[in-house]
């Protein structure tokens, strides 16, 4: 960079260069011999590190394999699980025809009996379908007249049973169910076990409990709930209760004869409890209760109203409040159900009654006031979270909350309610709201 | 003589005897994993990336690490080299190759530390006295500043006299880029020197008038 004809103040650059390029020196040998020790040594270490690199991904890619495996094993394994055998079954007294249409080839009925262990008997005179057999489950349908079912127990599998407009979810039990379609009546007597009966029904889907006998009729929008003695025979199917004919006396009478709703109780015709009660009525003056479970509503609004309501909220006994909020309920008298309730609340703080009157004023208050009947949803379900009612109060706070707040307010409590109650009455609702199929 | 590099145990293998191959042996050998291969490339090619190194950066322990990482990596990618007689191009271009990376990781450094590092000046043997070493520091500290292209393109052409197509070749970037680089550099280096009042009072004596 010394160079004669170059600018005077690149001199200094030059200079400087010179002196950086002529300062250093050629390596000797012995620099060199070290610096190949150095060499082989960093070329050992560095296969060494690529060594247990190699070793570290193969044993993480080991590792990754056999995770995917365990899942692949489990998910065939859960998949066997859920592979139900196929369900066979056989015909008796006469024989399915193309639609599952069961034709009987006597005057006996035709019987089917399940592999599983499930019967289903169809009335001489009762036209149905076989709906649907496959490892979801079953589906019949009852076209006309009576049919009994004596379902098997399964987690696996859901039966279901169509009679007309109603369906009837079956979660193993024995029950025989009727339709008569020129009269729209519908009646179900369940014996043991447990169904949900869906349809035109006033207030939603209905729970039956062994022992309860459910009669709709349609045209009368009357739908009537009457408890059984669970040993009772059984009642022959679309046979009106008034024609039951003489039945032993119970024992002992239910304390809360039943529940029943209905928009004109008062001219339903009593069942076969109905008139075991009438029958006692010779002897003593029926209870509130009694006259509940005959459908004399009004009897007993008004004798409440002869002694005085305010006195008989104050001095009737915790039964006959009861008995009075259900008369009042049934009669649309939300003002005085919903006293008696409170009634209740008051006076017979710490029973079981008084639990379930809170979920009963949520009822009451829905048809008035949603939020506040949300709220006394919330006091039951905090208050009595494994209660009669807690599926039911779960499955109301569900949707008034999806009324009142929206849907993603609601799908959280939808997603409680499927951990809760997976097969409740509310499920559809419940997965509809969590976008499950 | 022939086991694979991957199969050898390691020892130092510097046999004078094979330091008369040519390069296109050497390049064959290194492709075939020979094991003398090794050591007579480092002794042929080691000098020249080691001064080099110590010229571009300062600093001989440097250079050093430098070097052994170059001929790691000429080690590893000998099989890809083609054209066989091109060994010493092959060396010089990974040479330059981690010059660059090491001026910009040193840039790099420079940026994300709070104070500038003073230059190190670190030369081999040969004994520089006080004043040069002085000067020398300044110097590099300049060259510090520079850009990383900027000092590569310095260093290949300033204190390892190459040809501007030769730094063109072997830094893969063309010839007007590398004219452009080198006047910035010697531009910027210039003004820095004039108004440097250490070297300014340094090249104002006669002694530098040369």
């Amino acid at each position: 960079m010394t160079r004669s004809n170059e600018p005077k103040e690149v001199r200094p650059l030059s200079a400087l260069t010179k002196l950086a390029r002529d300062s250093v020196t050629r390596p000797t040998s012995a620099d060199l011999d070290r610096g190949l020790t150095l060499l082989f040594a960093r070329a050992t270490a560095r296969k060494a590190r690529a060594v247990k690199l190699i070793r570290w991904s193969l044993a993480g890619v080991l590792a990754a394999v056999c995770t995917l495996l365990g899942f692949h094993v489990a998910s065939v394994m859960r998949g066997r699980e859920r592979e139900q055998p196929a369900v066979a079954y056989r015909v008796e007294g006469g024989s399915v025809l193309a639609g599952g249409y069961l034709r009987d080839s006597g005057d006996d009925g035709v019987r089917l009996i399940f592999s599983e262990g499930t019967r289903v008997e169809l009335m001489p005179g009762a036209r149905g379908r076989l709906r649907s057999v496959d490892q979801e489950g079953t589906r019949v349908v009852l076209d006309q007249g009576s049919a009994s079912f004596d379902v098997a127990r399964s987690h696996q599998r859901r039966w279901l049973v169509d009679a007309g407009p109603f369906s009837v979810a079956v979660k193993g039990t024995l029950f025989t169910v009727s339709w008569d379609p020129p009269t729209e009546r519908f009646e179900l007597t369940l014996r043991h076990g447990s169904v949900v009966v869906s349809g035109p029904i006033v207030n939603g889907d209905i729970e039956l409990r062994a022992g309860q006998r459910l009669v709709v009729s349609l045209p009368r929008a009357e739908t009537l709930i009457t408890e059984e003695p669970p040993n009772a025979p059984a009642v022959a199917p679309n046979t009106p209760p008034s024609l039951t004919g003489p039945d032993p006396e119970p024992e002992n009478q239910p304390s809360r004869a039943g529940s029943a709703t209905a928009s004109d109780p008062a001219q339903s015709p009593p069942s076969a409890t109905a008139r075991r009660i009438e029958a006692n009525q010779v002897e003593r003056k029926p209870s509130w209760a009694q006259h509940l479970a005959l459908g004399h509503w009004d009897q007993i609004l008004e004798d409440a109203a002869r002694s005085g309501i305010d006195r008989t909220l104050e001095t009737a006994s915790s039964e006959d409040l009861f008995a009075l909020a259900d008369a009042a309920r049934y009669r649309r008298r939300t003002d005085l159900a919903s006293k008696a309730l409170l009634a209740q609340r008051r006076r017979f703080a710490g029973s079981a009654r008084s639990l379930d009157a809170l979920f009963l004023l949520g009822r009451v208050d829905e048809s008035r006031d949603r939020a506040r009947a949300l709220g006394w949803y919330e006091d039951y379900l905090q208050r009595a979270p494994r209660g009669t009612y807690a599926a039911e109060a779960w499955g109301r706070k569900m949707v008034l909350t999806h009324e009142l707040e929206g849907r993603a307010a609601a799908r959280p409590i939808a997603e409680e309610y499927l951990r809760r109650f997976p097969k409740g009455s509310y499920a559809g609702a419940a997965r509809a709201l969590c976008g499950e199929p | 003589m022939s086991k694979r590099l991957s199969q050898v145990s390691l020892s130092l293998v510097a046999g004078t005897s094979c330091r008369d191959v040519s390069d296109v042996e050497l390049a064959q050998g290194l492709a075939a994993g020979e094991a003398w291969a090794i050591g007579v490339t480092w002794h042929r090619f080691a000098p020249m990336v080691l001064s080099m190194a110590e010229r571009a950066l300062g600093s001989r322990s440097d250079a050093e690490d430098l070097a052994q990482d170059v001929f790691l990596s000429i080690f590893q990618k000998a099989k890809n080299l083609r054209e066989p007689e091109k060994l010493r191009s092959f060396v010089y271009s990974f040479a330059v190759f981690g010059l660059k990376s090491e001026l910009r990781r040193r840039k790099l450094r420079g940026w994300l530390s709070i104070l500038t590092p003073e230059a190190l000046l670190e030369f081999g043997q040969r004994s520089v006295d006080v004043e040069s070493r002085d000067l020398l520091r300044r110097f590099y500290a300049l060259l510090d500043r520079l850009s990383a292209r900027d000092r590569l393109v310095f260093s290949l052409r300033e204190l390892e006299s190459m040809t501007i197509e030769e730094i063109a070749e072997v830094m893969q970037i063309s010839v007007s880029t590398v004219k452009r680089s080198l006047a910035h550099a010697v531009a910027r280096l210039s003004h820095w020197i004039r108004t440097d009042p250490g070297l300014a009072e340094v090249f104002d004596t006669q002694r530098w008038q040369r």
